[in-house]
């Protein structure tokens, strides 16, 4: 189990010379938390991720993830611990079949192949799709492209990963399939989703991001309970909330 | 819309075949690329009426198909494409140069039409190299090679993205023509009136995706530097497959051992 966490204090980012998105943000993540990011289209959760990952800057305020600070520098090494899974499969893989790009992250941090092999192995197995290791990328379905995409950067065996979107495009069946994965992974966790049922079932805090704060945080169930909350923010309780 | 499959799926087959577990391909990436460079300058110092001598550069792709257990046909099938192009090299050559060298038979041979065969001869070798080269070499070991002889960066970086953009625009064309022929039933290929939007879509979009692509790649630990994954150690064969192979192509340029063969004959 990993011990990472995540401190970050008064986070501000604007595209070029716009409005910033994020603005004034503070947030901290305890090891092994699952945090739900929920807003409005265009809150800025996706960008928030993005940032996260060393791709934006410049950013005013700090990100610290274990003490490291997010910095030019020190992007190599958060790379390695935070994992990224984009909302758009096709960009994330880019390999020929599901095996290579899978081995992509550990041939270019230079682990002996048989190490790949081996990582390669386990990050298919976590995510079920073993028989796909020599499938064509062109060749898989919308929630298969989606576990590949989570393969693929489990093989560096991050200790927090980040989904932007991961239901998007998912029939039901995929969508119940990835909720199983997610759960069965136990590190840090934050996805961002428009899509509240799934945070539901795969998180055990919420956060909402409005005018670029954490416009509200807690568990999850308190934070979809409420439902003026949501309403004030263009969101809709779960379903599986209201069914009851 | 079939044929950008087809594209597709070749590529990847190449793909799958450069990371195979034969001899040549666990070779060092650095010894493949010199020698390939090697041959192909051999070849190509042939003078322009030698024909004997640089048929017998052929030993080296030959030997390579065998001992990479590669299929010629294969090989003959994916260049069906490259190999007729660059024939056309030296076609002029018949028409300029009338002076008979060398008769066979009753027939007279115009040093136009043996030059234009070495030509043919020599271009058909140097894309066979190429490929061999390509069908036994990851592209990301072939940049680390690039990248051990010190050439620039950028110019490794643009050489494998361009690698990996075109499966990934290959795929992007693929997704807007069968989005324009699911809207326009019974057509065959793509209204010229339609070509400028969907090129410009297609423009669009390929960026986007490559933008997203690069991003990908750098957050998987990409940063241009090519890791020495695959065989760490250099070992013996490294060297010796391609010293060996230098002598020998060496040997054949220099000395004329076709009509030493010959002789052994009369
Ligand atoms: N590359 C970009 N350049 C400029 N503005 C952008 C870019 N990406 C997103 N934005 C803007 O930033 C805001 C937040 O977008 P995003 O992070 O995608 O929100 P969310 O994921 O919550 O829907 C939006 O107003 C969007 O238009
Ligand atoms: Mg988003």
């Amino acid at each position: 189990m990993s011990h990472i966490h995540m401190d970050i204090e008064n986070l501000t980012f604007a595209y070029g010379a716009g409005e910033p998105v994020l603005n004034g943000l503070n947030l901290h993540v305890a090891e092994d938390e699952s945090v739900g990011i929920i807003g409005a289209n265009g809150a800025g959760k996706s960008t928030f991720l993005r940032l996260l990952v060393g791709l934006h800057f410049p950013f005013s305020g700090s990100v610290r993830i274990e003490e490291i600070p997010l910095e030019k520098k020190t992007l190599a090494k958060i790379r390695e611990k935070i994992g990224f899974v984009f909302q758009d499969s096709d960009s994330q893989l880019f390999m020929t079949t599901v095996g290579e790009d899978v081995a992509f992250a550990p041939r270019n941090y230079g682990l002996p192949e048989d190490e790949v092999k081996k990582r390669v192995d386990d990050a298919l197995e976590k995510v079920h799709i073993s028989h796909l290791r020599d499938k064509s990328i062109y060749r898989l379905s919308g929630g298969e492209k989606k576990l590949a995409s989570l393969a693929t950067i489990l093989s560096l065996t991050p200790d927090m990963i980040l989904l932007d979107e991961p239901t998007v495009a998912l029939d039901p069946r995929n969508r119940r399939n990835l909720i199983k994965v997610i759960n069965e992974y136990d590190h840090v966790k934050l996805i961002a989703s428009h899509d509240l049922d799934f945070i539901w079932d795969t998180c055990a805090r919420t956060v909402l991001i409005a005018s670029g704060k954490i416009a509200a945080d807690g568990p999850t169930e308190q934070i979809m309970r409420d439902e003026a909350l949501l309403q004030r923010y263009g969101l809709e309780s779960p379903l599986s909330l209201t069914k009851r | 819309m079939s044929k950008i499959s087809d594209a597709i799926s070749e590529i990847q087959s190449l793909e799958a075949l450069s990371r195979g577990p034969g001899f040549v391909n666990r070779l060092h990436p650095l010894g493949k690329l010199l020698l390939t460079v090697f041959f192909i300058a051999v070849t190509v110092s042939f003078p322009k009426y030698s024909l004997p001598g640089l048929i017998t550069m052929a030993v080296y792709p030959a030997a390579v198909f065998l001992v990479a257990d590669l299929s010629f046909g294969e090989a003959l099938r994916r260049l069906r494409v490259v190999l007729p192009l660059v024939c056309v090299v030296g076609i002029l050559n018949p028409f300029f140069d009338r002076t008979p060298v060398l008769t066979i038979g009753t027939l007279a041979v115009s040093g136009g039409v043996l030059s234009m065969v070495t030509l043919m001869v020599k271009a058909v070798l140097t894309v066979l190299a190429g490929y061999l080269l390509i069908a036994t070499t990851p592209i990301e070991e072939i940049c680390r090679a690039l990248r051990l002889l010190h050439l620039p960066k950028v110019f490794t970086v643009v050489v494998l993205l361009i690698y990996r953009y075109v499966t990934v625009l290959l795929a992007e064309a693929r997704r807007i023509t069968q989005a324009y022929s699911l809207r326009a039933p019974g057509q065959k290929g793509v209204a010229w009136k339609a070509w400028g939007p969907l090129l410009g879509q297609m423009l669009l979009r390929s960026m986007d995706r490559a933008e997203g692509v690069y991003d990908a790649m750098l957050l998987r630990g990409f940063t241009g530097e090519f890791a020495a994954g695959r065989e760490a150690k250099l070992r013996p064969a490294d060297i010796l497959w391609p010293v060996v192979w230098m002598l020998i192509l060496l040997a054949l340029r220099l000395f004329p051992v076709t009509s030493w063969i010959g002789n052994l004959f009369v």
